[in-house]
C-alpha cells in the first residue's frame, strides 16, 4: 500500500518546525528511519550525499528525493511544501514586522547586532569546516584558491566551479573522505 | 521586474552545489553588486534574519525579493530559488534510483568538498562587508565566533545574544 499525502506533509512538517532549534538532519533521521520506516540506515545516507552534491538545500532535496521515492511529482511537491512553508511563512512574518518598524531605532540597531552576530556565525562555520583538514595541505589549498577566487577576485561561481572541480577531482581522487 | 527577479533567482537555484551557503557571495553580486536591489547593509541584516528563522539561508533571497517588490516579490524569489534546484534533484532521484554506486559520485563530493569551504569563508567576507563598521559590530563577531568554537552553544542563541548586544549600544 502506498504512503498516504497526509503522512507525507505531516512528516516533513514536523522536520521542518524541528530546524527552529538546529539539529534537523539529526531528527529527519530519527522520523524517516526509526519512526516511519521509509528509508534504512543506508540508504538515509546515499539520499543524503545526493541531496548534497546536487544544487540546493540539502534539507530540500531531502524532501524532494524522499518524497519522489514514495508517492511521485506529487509526494515531491508535497514533502517540499511541508518543508518550506513554516520557514517561509515565519520569515514573511519578520519581515513584515521590520518593514513596518523601520522607524524603531532599538528595532535597527537590534538587527545590526544580529548581522554582526551572523558574521561570527559563518566565520565559525568556515573555521570549523576547514579544521579537520588542517594536516592536507593539498585540501586547504583548495580551500584558498575558491575563497581567493569568490572573495577577493570576485569571479563567478560557475566559473569557479569549473576552474577548481577538475584538479581538485584529480588531486583528491585516491583520498578516503 | 519581477521576471528579472526570477530570472537571477532562478540562475542561482543551479548554482546551489552543495547546499544554500555556498550561493550566498554570489548572491550578493547579483542582488547588491549588479542589480543595486538592495545595499550591502541590508543584505547584512537580511541574511541575518534568515539565519534566526528556520529553513534555508537563501531564504535570504525571499526578504530581498519582499524589499524590491512586497508578497509578490518574494514569493517570485522563492519558487525561483528553490523550484529549478528541486526539478532537477527529482529528476537526478529517478536516475539515481536506476543508477546505484557510481564511482565517479564519491570523486566528485570529494573535489567538491574544498570548494564548498572556500565559498563559506568567501560568504563570510561578503556578510562583513555589510555588517561590520562600527569597533563594536567587531566585538560582535568576534565573541560569537568564539564562543560557537568553544562551546556547544546553539547558533541561534548567540544571533539572539547579539541582537540585544545590538540594541542596547549600536543606537
Amino acid at each position: 500500500m502506498p504512503v498516504s499525502y497526509a503522512a507525507i506533509a505531516a512528516t516533513f512538517a514536523r522536520i521542518a518546525s524541528s530546524s527552529f532549534g538546529g539539529g534537523t538532519l539529526a531528527l529527519a533521521r530519527r522520523e524517516l528511519v526509526t519512526h516511519r520506516g521509509w528509508l534504512t540506515d543506508d540508504g538515509f545516507i546515499e539520499i543524503l550525499s545526493l541531496a548534497q552534491v546536487l544544487p540546493g538545500p540539502n534539507l530540500t532535496n531531502l524532501a524532494v528525493l524522499v518524497g519522489g521515492r514514495l508517492r511521485g511529482p506529487a509526494g515531491a511537491a508535497l514533502a517540499f511544501g511541508a518543508m518550506m512553508a513554516p520557514a517561509y511563512l515565519l520569515l514573511m512574518a519578520i519581515a513584515a514586522t521590520v518593514v513596518a518598524g523601520a522607524r524603531l531605532p532599538w528595532l535597527t540597531a537590534a538587527l545590526r547586532g544580529c548581522a554582526a552576530g551572523a558574521v561570527g556565525l559563518s566565520l565559525a562555520n568556515a573555521i570549523e569546516l576547514t579544521f579537520r583538514f588542517r594536516r592536507d595541505l593539498v585540501v586547504l589549498a583548495f580551500i584558498a584558491l575558491s575563497a581567493l577566487a569568490v572573495g577577493v577576485a570576485h569571479l563567478s561561481l560557475p566559473v569557479v566551479l569549473v576552474i577548481l572541480v577538475p584538479p581538485a577531482y584529480v588531486a583528491l581522487r585516491g583520498r578516503r573522505r | 521586474m519581477l521576471l528579472r527577479l526570477g530570472t537571477v533567482f532562478a540562475i542561482l537555484s543551479l548554482l546551489g552545489f552543495g547546499g544554500g551557503r555556498a550561493i550566498i557571495p554570489q548572491m550578493y553580486r547579483d542582488t547588491v553588486v549588479q542589480q543595486h536591489w538592495v545595499t550591502a547593509a541590508e543584505f547584512s541584516r537580511y541574511f541575518a534574519i534568515s539565519k534566526l528563522a528556520p529553513g534555508p539561508t537563501t531564504l535570504t533571497g525571499a526578504l530581498i525579493g519582499f524589499a524590491v517588490a512586497g508578497i509578490t516579490g518574494s514569493l517570485v524569489a522563492t519558487l525561483a530559488l528553490y523550484g529549478p534546484s528541486s526539478a532537477l534533484c527529482y529528476g537526478m532521484g529517478r536516475i539515481w534510483d536506476r543508477f546505484q554506486g557510481h564511482p565517479l559520485r564519491d570523486g566528485f563530493a570529494k573535489a567538491m568538498g574544498p570548494v564548498i569551504i572556500g565559498l563559506v569563508w568567501a560568504g563570510a567576507a561578503a556578510i562583513a562587508e555589510g555588517a561590520l563598521d562600527l569597533p563594536f559590530t567587531y566585538a560582535i563577531a568576534g565573541a560569537v565566533t568564539i564562543v560557537l568554537l568553544t562551546t556547544k552553544v546553539n547558533p541561534i542563541v548567540t544571533i539572539l545574544a547579539a541582537g540585544v548586544a545590538g540594541a542596547a549600544f549600536l543606537r
